[in-house]
């Protein structure tokens, strides 16, 4: 059953101020995205089990992967006790204080594999970056909410949510993280063109990106970025490099076949022809050990979660909850689509972490925070 | 309430999320349609590449550069070992573990029972990883093992590279060794870039750690496809992922030419015998070093593989320090060889000249303390050249009294590389001490007395040289006062033998000493060798001019009423360090020697056949046709025996012992490492007072 905006889930008294949960509220609890995420996070350990069974550097990480997601817990009941618009009130706290760690990054941030990506808090190291994704969806809620743009934005209208994008982005590039840009890039593209962008506008602008990507393709990219896309059109022209990553990675998942080698039993992954196979390649190892049933099962939950994400945000009453709500579920939609994408060599190889499946606490407590926060509009549906 | 005025356009944001669910459906059915081409329509295809044709990276290790004696005699090589490996997930596979094990067992001599043991032992490591059955297998196990392979999944002989040091033990010190890299060590090396990962070897002590840099090579990596049972498929075509094999050539390390000998060093191992101590030639021409050698040593090849802690322990608490540099990294005090630069210092700073003379009663007393000569009813009158070839402390003593103060010495020490760094391409040099004023004042906070300037005069009290520091003072007393930093790398080259650079002489301290020092030097070290007198009579080398001098250094302060016991009778331990340091030959000098032999007690007898023979062949071998067996006998033949160019004043000095005398402030007794500060000696007043 759906409501309309005119009605409540709820039978509300008029006048009356409502805090925090009743009964009846809890017994209609909205537990949905809840519940899947227990499921996603449930596969992502299992296999992550099997994913770091094998290597030194690995071994055991997955333990690290579980206390993460009791932190993320604890964040998640604190979010839930909340009225989601507690962030509507800090969304440009939360976007400077992110856009400062993404500048610590760059001064004083952790190297590893060619990039700096981390910084150390005491024992700790997070990776901003995979925060900015959130900040940066809270700050557009924030700002489409109180702008007050008629028939669709022009250039001028889209000049300041821009320069919003463009600062974090561009920060992330120079790290460099070119996927974790592009999502960014992508989730504002689909909002904006959501929130409708004026038809001459969007041919103007498309024009433009078809002009730039080869300029930055020839002046913009550092030479390893480059080599990912011309291995990604040919695999064969750099074996050793990126295509040999894109090969291995195909080969795994190919050779999953319709039931799977088996758990455990991924020669790919447990050979260690995978590279990275704990993080942006761990959906390879779930492929190769479970086949095309376990990946159209595992698809299958993505896409109950989306579209009852997508729920969430049709039936939320405030402008603020619909587009927080879109934009967080478009972060996760560009993160599946392109992090599996990349795995089945369809895509070129950038750093995507594949939500609640992929190692990485960052990764892990930002999705774990676009979840209660979703859950809490999807049971917070008025603000008072 | 904020969301009333956005009904409207909530309602129009509603209509438009129907595109959403369309780029939700579209995404996943894009994603689901390549599983399908993956998995169900490529997955035999794909299958077969997981399970047949399986691409491994496979790390060619780069060879490590060679080193090469002045000759290019190889010294360092790489030589292959090969290990049999077992990796058990495919000796599972295959279900025939039982057979496997027993055929293996004759191929390469070893009873399964031991090798179930060794697979026993590594069972809580993953199943894929090769365990190590047996190292350094002989051709004949190795051509056994790979004639049998196809029946003996699992199993495998893998090639490593052993760094070899061909002539074991000599100079061990001076190639060094390699050995793993450790953990604590990688991330200070791999700071700017990825250059070492686990398992790789790094130098670790002598040239292989000075010149790391040099001597290793770039690994490379190569693309293989094996099998399920992980063994390299070698047909071409059918069904290989890879259109060509890929690699990465590995680039070997550059080789080094060192300005050693090694028919020198041959030659120094063979005098040492089991000798401890160490020996240092240097070219005075260049400052090129000749030989360097420590004893007692280890052998640097058991190193590059892993070392047997027992091995290692054994070296480590061995008495003798083998893992010492003695060339470098002990400081001993030089004894009587330091008094030419008491010599040199009176000489030049004109308080002495050639005909000064002084009477030797044997002793000599300064306020209320006496100094005693070696020789205990002294020499009589003595004259510089006589002084020398006696070794009388009196007459040194007497000119350390002349000169201004303990400075002038020093002045002429330091001219001369002591007190100081030679600066030579190894870690570890200590610096020796030159004791000043102004050094005690700093030191100790107290004034520099009278007699501790008599001690330096002699080569004792705080003066401490190292092997290399004496050989290259004696190098610059040969030259005429030219001071070269001593070095060991003549060239380097790219592995198939081009030149890349080549080093050159470098010059330290250009003070030229005045022609008439230069000369009674020469004529005094001349007269200790080559003069019935002299303190190293024995070890004369007829036409070939040898000349130097002897020392001894204490090891134990020697109480009054002992010091003319005779060292043989003492404890190993508490014996004398024999010291000798000379050049030859005289007249052109092209090689210049120090050796140190510990608890030899005297440097005529245990240090001078050291330094003899590594003179004598290097003579014999770079300039036969002057010092060649039949050359030297036709001169001398010729000749008759050589003039002696000066009048000695006195007959044969009987007694060797020149250094040792019983003075309070003598430097304290060397025994293990030593601090670089020697501690406070008695006050004067304390000590054993003869007389």
């Amino acid at each position: 059953m759906t409501y309309t905006s005119t009605e409540s889930p709820l039978p509300i008294e008029e006048g009356q101020l409502r805090v925090g949960m009743y009964d009846e509220e809890l017994k209609k609890f909205n537990w949905n995205l809840l519940i899947i995420q227990f499921v996603l996070f449930g596969i992502g350990i299992w296999n992550l089990i099997s994913a770091t069974g094998v290597e030194d550097k690995s071994l055991g990480l997955y333990k690290t992967q579980l206390l993460w997601f009791g932190i993320g817990m604890a964040l998640t009941t604190l979010i839930l006790i909340m009225h989601y618009s507690f962030f509507s009130r800090v969304a440009y706290i939360i976007y400077f204080a992110n856009i400062l760690l993404l500048a610590a990054v760059l001064v004083a941030g952790k190297s590893s594999l060619g990039a700096k990506r981390w910084i150390g808090f005491g024992g700790l190291r997070i990776q901003p970056s995979e925060f900015m994704k959130l900040s940066m969806v809270i700050c557009l809620a924030k700002y489409f909410e109180t702008d007050r743009t008629v028939g669709g934005y022009g250039l001028k209208e889209m000049l300041l949510p821009v320069m919003l994008v463009a600062v974090p982005a561009g920060l992330i590039m120079l790290q460099p993280d070119l996927g974790t840009a592009l999502i960014i890039l992508f989730t504002f593209a689909s909002m904006m063109l959501f929130i409708k962008v004026r038809p001459k506008t969007l041919i103007l602008l498309i024009s433009i990106v078809a002009l730039t990507v080869p300029l930055a393709y020839q002046f913009a990219m550092k030479p390893y970025q480059r080599q990912r896309i011309v291995s990604f059109i040919d695999p064969q022209s750099d074996p050793k490099g990126s295509g040999y990553n894109s090969i291995q990675s195909m080969i795994a998942v190919g050779s999953g076949q319709l039931t799977g080698k088996g758990y455990k039993k991924g020669t790919q992954s447990q050979l260690n022809f995978l590279p990275e196979h704990h993080t942006d390649f761990i959906f390879s190892v779930f492929s190769e050990e479970h086949g095309f049933v376990g990946c159209i099962i595992l698809v299958a939950i993505y896409l109950v979660f989306l579209l009852n994400g997508l729920s969430v945000a049709y039936q939320s009453h405030d402008k603020f909850g619909v587009l927080l709500t879109l934009g967080i579920m478009n972060v996760f939609f560009w993160h599946i689509f392109v992090n599996m994408g990349m795995v089945m060599g369809m895509l070129p190889i950038v750093g995507v972490p594949l939500p609640f499946l992929s190692y990485g606490g960052s990764s892990l407590m930002t999705s774990i925070m676009s979840v209660a926060i979703v859950t809490n509009i999807a049971n917070k549906k008025f603000m008072f | 309430m904020a969301f009333l005025g956005q009904e409207e356009q909530i309602r129009e944001f509603q209509d438009r999320f129907r595109y959403l669910y369309a780029a939700v459906f579209i995404g996943i059915a894009l994603l689901v349609s390549r599983l399908v081409f993956l998995q169900i329509l490529n997955g035999d295809k794909m299958r077969h590449y997981s399970e047949e044709n399986r691409i491994k990276r496979v790390k060619i290790s780069a060879p490590r550069g060679m080193i090469f004696d002045r000759n290019k005699t190889l010294l360092i090589d790489n030589r292959p070992a090969f290990d049999l490996e077992i990796i058990p997930q495919y000796l599972k596979e295959s279900k025939q573990s039982a057979q496997v094990i027993s055929r293996l067992s004759t191929l390469i001599n070893l009873k399964p029972e031991e090798i179930e043991a060794t697979l026993k032992k590594y069972k809580s490591q993953p199943s894929f990883l090769a365990i190590k059955v047996k190292t350094d297998l002989s051709r004949e196990e190795v051509a056994a093992v790979e004639s049998w392979k196809i029946e003996m999944p699992g199993v495998q002989v893998e090639q490593e590279i052993k760094r070899t040091n061909i002539y074991g033990e000599i100079a061990s010190h001076l190639l060094g060794y390699i050995g793993e890299v450790n953990a604590t060590e990688l991330p200070k090396l791999n700071a700017v870039t990825q250059r070492y990962k686990q398992g790789d070897s790094i130098g670790k002590f002598g040239l292989e750690q000075r010149v790391e840099d040099t001597l290793r090579g770039q690994d490379g990596e190569k693309l293989v496809e094996v099998d399920a049972l992980g063994r390299i498929k070698l047909e071409k075509g059918k069904g290989r992922v890879l259109a060509t094999p890929l690699e990465k050539l590995a680039a070997p390390g550059k080789n080094l030419i060192l300005t050693i000998d090694q028919d020198l060093q041959n030659a120094a191992a063979k005098a040492f015998g089991t000798s401890i101590g160490s020996i240092v030639a240097i070219d005075p021409r260049s400052g090129a070093i000749l030989s360097m050698m420590s004893r007692p040593s280890f052998d640097p090849t058991e190193f590059s593989r892993g070392i047997p802690s027992a091995v290692w322990n054994r070296l480590l608490n061995n008495e003798n320090h083998p893992l010492r540099d003695k060339t470098i990294q002990d400081h001993y005090p030089p004894g009587s060889t330091f008094k030419i630069v008491t010599g040199v210092a009176g000489l030049e700073e004109g308080v002495i000249d050639e005909h000064t003379t002084i009477h030797c009663t044997g002793s000599m007393r300064v306020g209320n303390r006496v100094y005693h000569c070696h020789k205990k009813g002294g020499h009589g009158d003595v004259n510089i050249l006589t002084a020398i070839t006696q070794s009388c402390d009196v007459f040194f003593y007497r000119v350390a009294q002349k000169l201004k103060s303990v400075d002038d010495i020093a002045k002429w020490a330091k001219h001369l590389g002591l007190g100081k760094r030679t600066g030579i391409n190894l870690a570890h040099e200590v610096s020796g001490l030159i004791p000043t004023e102004a050094w005690k004042m700093k030191h100790y906070n107290q004034v520099w007395t009278a007699g501790e300037t008599l001690s330096v005069g002699i080569g004792q009290g705080y003066v401490l040289t190292t092997v290399l520091q004496l050989a290259n003072m004696y190098a610059s007393l040969a030259n005429g006062g030219t001071l070269y930093k001593p070095y060991l790398i003549k060239e380097v080259e790219s592995f198939d033998g081009n030149t890349l650079q080549t080093f050159n002489p470098e010059i330290v301290d250009q003070t030229r000493l005045k022609p008439k020092t230069y000369e009674l030097v020469k004529q005094g070290l001349w007269a200790v060798i080559n003069t019935q007198h002299g303190t190293a009579y024995a070890q004369r080398l007829p036409g070939m001019d040898f000349v130097g001098k002897t020392g001894t250094a204490q090891v134990i302060n020697i109480s009054a009423d002992k010091i003319y016991q005779k060292c043989e009778n003492m404890r190993f331990k508490d014996r004398h360090h024999g010291i000798f340091a000379g050049f030859a030959p005289v007249s052109n000098p092209v090689i210049a020697v120090a050796v140190i032999a510990e608890h030899g007690c005297h440097g005529g007898t245990a240090a001078a056949p050291i330094a003899r023979a590594v003179i004598k062949t290097y003579l014999e071998k770079y300039y036969p046709t002057i010092y060649g067996e039949k050359a030297v006998a036709a001169r001398l033949k010729a000749e008759g025996q050589p003039v002696v160019p000066i009048k000695m004043s006195r007959k044969a000095a009987e007694d060797e012992d020149e250094g040792v005398v019983p003075n309070d402030d003598a430097a304290p007794p060397i025994q293990g490492p030593m601090p670089f500060l020697p501690p406070l000696p008695p006050t004067p007043g304390e000590g054993p007072e003869a007389e």
